[in-house]
């Protein structure tokens, strides 16, 4: 389909979406003053009733708990599609090698980038974490504690080079991390109910306000959330560097970078 | 009236959408895509803004302070984690078509026939 014919196509379904648009942007509350009530009464009764300080997990975690279970098998469906079409071609092997173009001079990396990168990379982890265990109490949580934590894998890859870093990365840990996670969550959802309550629901002791494990459930929601997007992270990157790996198939075994 | 949030919202959508529209590669496409979804980010957190109010977070003030929606900004945060992990999907997909016809122009790429 050439440009000119997709700008009609583009016209013609603007011409037909537009009414049903401009109703919605009509409907629109004026910025700055929501008239949205759910939001409200999630400020108003979560801090007293699960002993959570940050709503946006507890939003999360808990009242929309169950929504976050479909956005965690979206993540996983998603992370799943990717490895398995990436492997499609290569298939299960792998190799601690690092690909490289036959011919190309091997720049070994300064002092100053692996000093850097280490420090770097063990403060991002840390800080990951921090963000994922304070996510009840704190602006963070499970997705973005998983993220931060998930990059600091990216920084060791930056300052060890490949071959270290698939020494001490193992695709089979980070898979477990991403798949136990997501189990982890489901668990969580189905054990209150066997127990004969509603799926999801809160049945732990919700703790004293402002202390780091309060809000029953919801902590190891959160928990299970952090391992699983922290793997998933982690997978990805390996799997997409196995994959600039096995452009260049002919590489020499044994050599770094 | 303040118009600025919608208005950046809608600019941005259509900026992605125009390049989706005159993309001529994927990769380029599949930017633009993320684009739009910005778009969306800006949208729900503008919806949740509420004058004068905190953030929704009651550590250090007290449960009942004035604070945004946090139905919003839950929601934008599970979108922006699912959607990176979209776009590598996408972004595979991509490689795979590169890999078995040699382009990513959409105009050059023609369906599959079995005998290919």
């Amino acid at each position: 389909m050439t440009i000119p014919w997709r700008c009609g196509l583009f016209a013609l379904s603007l011409i037909v979406l537009a009414p049903a648009v401009w109703h919605v942007i009509v409907a629109l509350p004026a910025f700055g003053n929501p008239t949205e009530q759910y939001g409200a009464a999630v400020n108003l009764l979560l801090p007293g009733a699960r002993h959570v300080t940050n709503m946006v997990a507890a939003v999360n975690f808990d009242v929309r708990g169950f929504d976050t279970l479909g956005e965690e098998c979206m993540l996983v469906c998603a992370v799943t599609g990717t490895v398995v079409l990436l492997r499609g071609t290569r298939g299960e092997n792998m190799s601690e090698g690092a690909g490289r173009l036959p011919g190309r001079a091997i720049v070994g990396r300064s002092d100053a980038t692996v000093l850097v990168c280490r420090a770097a990379a063990t403060l991002t982890l840390l800080f990951g974490v921090y963000m994922a265990l304070h996510g009840m109490l704190t602006p963070g949580g499970g997705f973005q504690g998983g993220a931060i934590a998930g990059s600091s894998l990216m920084l060791l890859y930056l300052g060890e080079g490949y071959e270290a870093w698939r020494r001490i990365v193992r695709g089979r840990m980070l898979g477990a991390l991403e798949g136990g996670g997501a189990f982890l969550f489901v668990a969580a959802a189905a054990v209150p109910l066997l127990l004969g309550h509603s799926s999801l629901e809160n049945i732990l002791p919700y703790g004293a306000p402002k202390d780091l494990f309060s809000g029953g459930l919801t902590v190891i929601v959160n928990f299970a959330v952090g391992l699983s997007v922290a793997g998933s992270f982690g997978l990805l990157l390996l799997e997409f560097m196995e994959e600039t790996r096995s452009a260049a198939s002919d590489s020499m075994p044994g050599e770094e970078d | 009236m303040h118009l600025l949030p919608w208005l950046t919202a809608a600019w941005l959508f259509a900026v992605g959408v125009y390049g989706i529209i005159t993309s001529r590669h994927y990769i380029h496409l599949i930017g633009c895509l993320t684009v739009c979804q910005s778009a969306t980010y800006l949208l729900l957190l503008s919806i949740g803004y509420s004058w004068n109010a905190g953030p929704p977070i009651f550590y250090d003030h007290p449960p009942g302070t004035a604070a945004v929606d946090p139905v919003m900004q839950a929601l934008v945060l599970t979108d922006i984690v699912v959607g990176a992990a979209v776009t590598a999907l996408l972004l595979v997909i991509a490689l795979q078509v590169h890999k078995r016809r040699g382009t990513l122009d959409p105009q050059a790429l023609r369906p599959l026939r079995p005998d290919q």
